[in-house]
């Protein structure tokens, strides 16, 4: 078994008609045991932008904790709050550091850029060669069964609540078709005046 | 041995040159007359050999991904045995499966569960189902559940070492009342009151052995059952679907409940634990 | 296989490797099928590849078995050929022994063993039985490499399984979709969804594509259908 598959885990973002979506399974576990139901993967790094950090759990805080620090030294030295592609491009270096002793995430990025309100996703592989497709992505255990519902259900310019069904369709059955994610979903709508966050439910085994 | 010789089961049957007799053409399939005589590969040992069967000429992983993965249980009490499944079959770490039936009628007072490779199972609890039924038809007279779970682990035994995998639990009521037997392909066979099998077992047995008694009520017991079984399944990721629940009487089995884990995760989540009862 | 050693910094000096042989190959494809009241749909692509290259862009991986019973069949072509052969020849020899066709139940259960059969060498195939019972009814049944099989009524196997099969859940199984009484399909829906998925499967598989061959089976007999996917 991967270690990327260790803990399963299931993210996704996609594109609306000026809106993104982030959602994630809920499942935190060690191979086939289930250790919480309660475990967000999908973290706030600034207005209008969300991260997810799908793979092994350890990484996913390690990373996460250095890309905070790194994003408030943005912050603190330009004066402004970093942008969608410009976080992407520092995640990107950072996995690329450790190009020989990589982190296990596959990080999926999804906001709306500032002043333009222009939707932003992106995802990566491990090593930090970053994807920004115009449609969505997704990454996790359940990637292939989430590829294959997104492939069929997405659509351009979807609104806020479509993009909202779509998303959690697509979550919920892709995670129902692997053993290592599931166990609720949290999805992210980011709009240009609001981000509304839902928990849904779903199978629990 | 006799009654392997009677069902003409011989003791050893697995030898290289058994499965492809020569000149008998291409289409002759030895278990199509004797189910235990499974092909073996064209090797001189086929246990140990330099071919590679884990990836393909290009050298990529084959995926060659059986159906596995289970929670199973069965108890003795005073009104017989009763038994609890899951349905899930997982090849890997994607669901092949939410409905399989992992509880096999092998007549009307005997069934077997499966945990372990699906195909094994079944194949081999066909092939006692057979033997069981040519059984009766000689002796006039029922197999008993000792002789049955026998009959298995022999079969079992005889393929050792050959990578079968499998763990079932028989359950029969017979002359001597209700009987459950542990067999699995290492040619283990034992007879309790209490199993569980499968990857969720360890959290099956968590509940299983918190509320067990010997003197448990229909329902009680049912109830015992169904939930040792939920509780797998919301822990172990390679259990779940529906839980079915079956009850061995001396009128013979009977299906108690089949039931969603979804339905049953909104009925349990509120409920208090059962020891607070 | 074993790293040649060098000897003396001779590079050309080496022993003779470890013999080893694999005897898989993985030749890609999927296949569909889906089972409704009185008919069953069953379709693949016409791809056949190893690795990154293409073999042909126009094999069928469906095999007529008798007017009522279909068999898809993926994943080692060689394998693939086997069995389909070692099938149809054990269906006549069924035909000429009972002077019957066999229906398609019997034709599963058969496979199965014939699967199980070599368990000990797998064949490296993941089948997907169609075909309507003897009460003219839909049934698809699906089948691991050594014979584990179960009856369903939509399935996806194939290198674009685990895609496909999660789309059919919710599309025709209606899994996840709220206050949804009626759960049956007819022909036409279950064409047009079964063309949907391999168009998805398509565009992420890279051995998927091509072209679908479609055979739909009703009491009347099987009709053929094609539809074309993109051909990267």
């Amino acid at each position: 078994m991967s270690i990327l598959a260790y803990n399963g885990s299931a993210v996704i973002a996609m594109k609306g008609k000026d809106c993104v979506a982030i959602a994630s399974d809920l499942r935190f576990g060690i191979q086939g045991q289930t250790v919480s139901t309660n475990f967000e993967k999908i973290f706030e790094m600034g207005p209008h932008l969300y991260i997810g950090l799908p793979g092994l759990t350890t990484d996913t805080f390690t990373v996460l904790n250095k890309l905070k620090f790194r994003a408030n030294m943005f912050e603190l030295k330009e004066d402004r709050k970093i942008a969608p592609d410009v976080f992407l491009s520092m995640v990107s270096n950072l996995l690329y550091e450790r190009r020989f002793g990589p982190f296990f995430v596959e990080p999926i990025i999804a906001g709306l850029k500032p002043k333009t309100f222009e939707p932003f996703i992106a995802s990566m592989d491990l090593l930090g060669c970053p994807n920004k497709p115009e449609d969505f992505v997704v990454a996790g255990t359940a990637s292939e069964q989430l590829y294959g519902m997104c492939e069929a259900l997405w659509e351009p310019d979807l609104s806020p609540e479509d993009l909202f069904e779509t998303i959690s369709q697509a979550l919920v059955n892709a995670c129902d078709r692997d053993a290592l994610s599931g166990w609720g979903a949290s999805v992210y709508i980011i709009e240009k005046d609001k981000v509304t966050h839902r928990r849904i439910k779903t199978r629990m085994d | 041995m006799a009654l392997e010789a009677l069902l003409g089961v011989k003791e050893s049957f697995v030898h290289p040159f058994a499965a492809e007799e020569e000149g008998k053409g291409d289409f002759v399939i030895n278990s199509f007359n004797n189910q235990l005589q499974l092909s073996l590969p064209p090797l001189a040992n086929p246990l140990s050999s330099r071919t590679n069967f884990e990836s393909e000429e290009c050298g990529r992983k084959i995926k060659i991904n059986f159906d596995h993965g289970t929670t199973t249980l069965g108890f003795v009490y005073k009104n017989g045995v009763i038994l609890a499944v899951d349905s899930r079959a997982t090849g890997g770490q994607y669901i092949g499966s939410q409905s399989m039936k992992k509880i096999i009628e092998i007549h009307k007072y005997l069934v077997g569960t499966m945990a372990g490779g699906a195909a094994d199972c079944v194949y081999w609890d066909r092939v006692l189902a057979k033997q069981c039924r040519l059984y009766e038809l000689r002796n006039k007279s029922r197999i008993s559940t000792a002789a049955a779970s026998k009959l298995m682990a022999n079969m079992a035994f005889s393929y050792k070492g050959m990578g079968l995998s499998m763990g079932m639990m028989i359950a029969g009521y017979d002359k001597n009342g209700p009987s459950l037997y542990y067999v699995d392909s290492e040619g283990q066979r034992t007879k309790g009151k209490v199993y569980s099998v499968g990857s969720g077992s360890v959290y099956a047995f968590g509940v299983l052995d918190s509320g067990y008694s010997f003197d448990l009520e229909d329902n009680d017991a049912y109830e015992l059952a169904r939930r040792s079984i939920y509780h797998a399944t919301y822990r172990d990721s390679y259990s779940g679907g529906i839980i079915r629940v079956y009850h061995m009487k001396s009128t013979g089995w009977e299906v108690i409940s089949q039931q969603d884990c979804l339905e049953l995760y909104h009925k349990y989540k509120d409920d208090k634990p059962l020891l607070s009862q | 296989m074993a790293m040649p050693r060098s000897y003396g910094g001779l590079s050309d000096y080496r022993t003779v490797p470890a013999p080893s042989f694999s005897p898989y190959s993985e030749n890609g494809g999927s296949v569909v099928a889906v089972a409704g009241d009185d008919f069953a749909i069953i379709a693949s692509d016409t791809r056949l590849s190893t690795g990154f290259q293409i073999y042909t862009r126009n094999q069928s991986k469906l095999f007529k078995l008798s007017d009522k019973t279909i068999l898809g069949s993926t994943g080692c072509w060689c394998d693939v050929l086997s069995l389909t052969r070692l099938v149809q020849t054990r269906i006549k020899m069924y035909q000429y022994d009972h002077n019957k066709v066999m229906s398609t139940p019997a034709v599963a259960q058969m496979l199965s063993v014939l699967l199980y059969y070599k368990r000990f060498f797998p064949y490296y195939v993941a089948n997907i039985l169609a075909g309507i019972d003897d009460n003219g009814k839909g049934v698809v049944y699906s089948y691991d490499p050594i014979g584990h099989h179960e009856s369903s009524k939509f399935r996806a196997g194939g290198t674009a399984g685990a895609l496909l099969q999660p789309l059919l859940d919710n599309q025709l199984g209606m899994l996840n979709q709220e206050n949804v009484q009626d759960k049956t399909y007819t022909l036409e829906k279950a064409h047009a969804i079964v063309k949907d998925v391999f168009i998805s499967a398509a565009e992420r598989d890279i051995f998927t594509g091509d072209r679908i061959s479609i055979n739909i089976i009703t009491k009347d007999g099987i009709r053929e259908d094609s539809f074309e996917l993109r051909k990267d």
